[in-house]
């Protein structure tokens, strides 16, 4: 029955699916994870980074991309189909700001992106676009700002939020562990995002990358030694409330 | 090496003056000929000796049950389901170089690349494994078979081969869009007399292949013998593919080797996302 559905897709199954749509969602959770966290004043990018081969340049294959001074991006899912829609939002952030002499707000461009992506879910012969991408900033008020947007071409906004190969296992334990304690401050936050990511990458804080955006200040992208002295803070941490419990039954 | 007569008189291998190029054709013929059978020769080694074994596998190791997976879904299936769940010795493997392989060194393989790999299981060494990810050549087919079954055969031997098949192969007089690949069928010999775990291959039932080679094999010598044939449309390694194999595990051959299936299904999903990630298509 599905396989009559699939060829083109501007037509509905009978049960009203678009099957291509929910295939380029499946296209997603190929993708290694990403996680975005907001909090009080900064929002944070994490990824799982993708094993990258030997003779491979490292700084090529970035999940993390900056679209405008202010604002920046988190994908999962195609390569090539993300550099495609990150260009355009590039673009299409300067081109508003020489239009209306603002930069954008997190709000537009990420409406901007859901609506590129809408408009190949409805276009003959052309598919989807087969990434989610988590899209995070300040606006000029001074609020942060996280959005989520998938083939479909919704968006919405959240409080955190993961996108990608386990990305049900990391919402699951921020949906456990973001509480306002846990975004207090901004170390805080990050601290988060890094214990999520640690949730179900393998082998520790080197393969994971990091971003973070403070208020009125630009995105900075984590050195592999920050992250590391923040992933030994998270392991004393763990130890000590271990210890703690194991006194407590004792 | 036969030697070979042109027909015109032809001079033999080593006579001075008879360089290529000068000489008839017959002499030009001769060398390539024998180059070209040294060249896409089948031979068994134990890989840890590299030492060539000088009777057949099976004379060197009878066994009673020898499961055969061929192609890259069906050796994904064996890996996760069978031989992560028992200690497999390897006994051999079968080196081969045809137009169809990657790597034109078949000096070293690594045990990535290794064609063609036998195994035995530790606690119960009549049970024989094939692992063969490589294509033998039509040529070779009949040399492979010489080198592993030896001409003549045991009699209480049981054979299963697993391998996949692009559903274009698939002959059927209904329209395409009724199937729903990727689906098991099954071709049997005439001595096998258990019930298969799928519905039989219908007629026009053409195998091809190594696959083949073996079936014919064992119609040939009374061998009881199935071909359990998973018609894809994902001819690499898919999981989906793999997983259209797991009616097998309730065949006779397979009932007592697999052990936790649960473990099996996160090992086989380990093996696919460790493929995935050579590929740059994704991040």
């Amino acid at each position: 029955m599905e396989s009559r559905y699939d060829r083109a897709i501007t037509v509905f199954s009978p049960d009203g699916h678009l099957f291509q749509v929910e295939y380029a969602q499946e296209a997603v959770k190929k993708g290694s994870t990403a996680v975005g966290i907001r909090g009080t004043d900064i929002v944070v990018l994490g990824v799982e980074k993708k094993s990258v081969a030997k003779l491979q340049d490292e700084r090529t294959v970035r999940k993390i991309c900056a679209l405008d001074d202010h604002v920046c991006m988190a994908f999962a899912g195609l390569t090539a189909d993300a550099r495609v829609v990150i260009n355009r939002a590039r673009v299409e952030c300067q081109s508003y700001k020489l239009t209306v002499e603002d930069p954008v707000t997190v709000e537009y461009i990420t409406r901007f992106i859901a609506t590129l992506k809408q408009k190949y879910t409805q276009s003959n012969g052309r598919r989807p676009f087969g990434i989610s991408a988590l899209i995070v900033g300040f606006d000029d008020d001074g609020i942060p700002r996280l959005y989520q947007t998938d083939p479909s071409g919704t968006y919405h906004a959240w409080k955190a939020n993961a996108i990608g190969r386990s990305a049900k296992t990391v919402r699951e334990f921020l949906e456990k562990n973001y509480t306002e304690d846990a975004i207090a401050n901004d170390n805080e936050a990050i601290k988060l995002a890094i214990r999520a990511l640690l949730e179900i990458v393998q082998s520790g804080g080197k393969n994971i990358e990091l971003a973070i955006i403070r208020r009125n200040q630009p995105l900075k992208m984590f050195s592999a030694k920050e992250i590391e002295s923040q992933v030994t803070a998270i392991e004393k941490e763990k130890e000590e409330t271990e210890k703690k419990k194991s006194k407590k039954t004792a | 090496m036969p030697s070979w007569d042109g027909g015109r008189g032809g001079r033999r291998r080593g006579e001075e003056g008879d360089s290529r190029g000068q000489g008839g054709p017959a002499a030009a013929g001769a060398e390539e000929f024998c180059l070209v059978s040294r060249v896409r020769e089948v031979r068994l080694l134990r890989r840890q000796t590299k030492t060539s074994l000088e009777v057949s596998l099976l004379e060197k190791y009878p066994c009673s049950k020898f499961i055969i997976a061929i192609g890259n879904n069906a050796v994904a299936f064996l890996s996760s389901f069978v031989t992560s769940s028992g200690v497999w010795e390897e006994v051999g493997c079968a080196k081969l170089w045809n137009e169809w392989c990657r790597t034109t060194d078949t000096a070293h393989l690594s045990p990535t690349e290794a064609f063609c790999v036998f195994y035995h299981l530790k606690s119960n060494p009549s049970v024989l494994l094939c692992q063969c990810s490589c294509y033998v050549a039509e040529d070779q087919q009949y040399q492979w078979l010489e080198k592993v079954f030896g001409s003549c055969p045991r009699k209480n031997l049981q054979i299963t081969v697993l391998t996949c098949r692009h559903v274009t192969d698939y002959k059927t007089s209904e329209s395409t869009s009724s199937l729903h690949p990727p689906f098991l069928k099954a071709l049997k010999t005439q001595n096998f007399k258990e019930p298969p775990c799928c519905s039989l291959l219908e007629q026009p039932n053409i195998v091809h292949d190594l696959p083949a080679a073996v079936l014919s094999y064992c119609q040939v010598w009374k061998i009881p013998a199935i071909l359990y044939l998973c018609y894809t449309d994902v001819m690499k390694l898919d999981l989906i593919t793999v997983e259209a194999f797991k009616p097998v595990l309730s065949s006779r051959s397979l009932k007592g080797l697999v052990k936790n299936i649960p473990q099996s299904t996160e090992v086989l999903k380990k093996l696919v996302t460790t493929n995935e990630i050579q590929s740059n298509i994704y991040t």
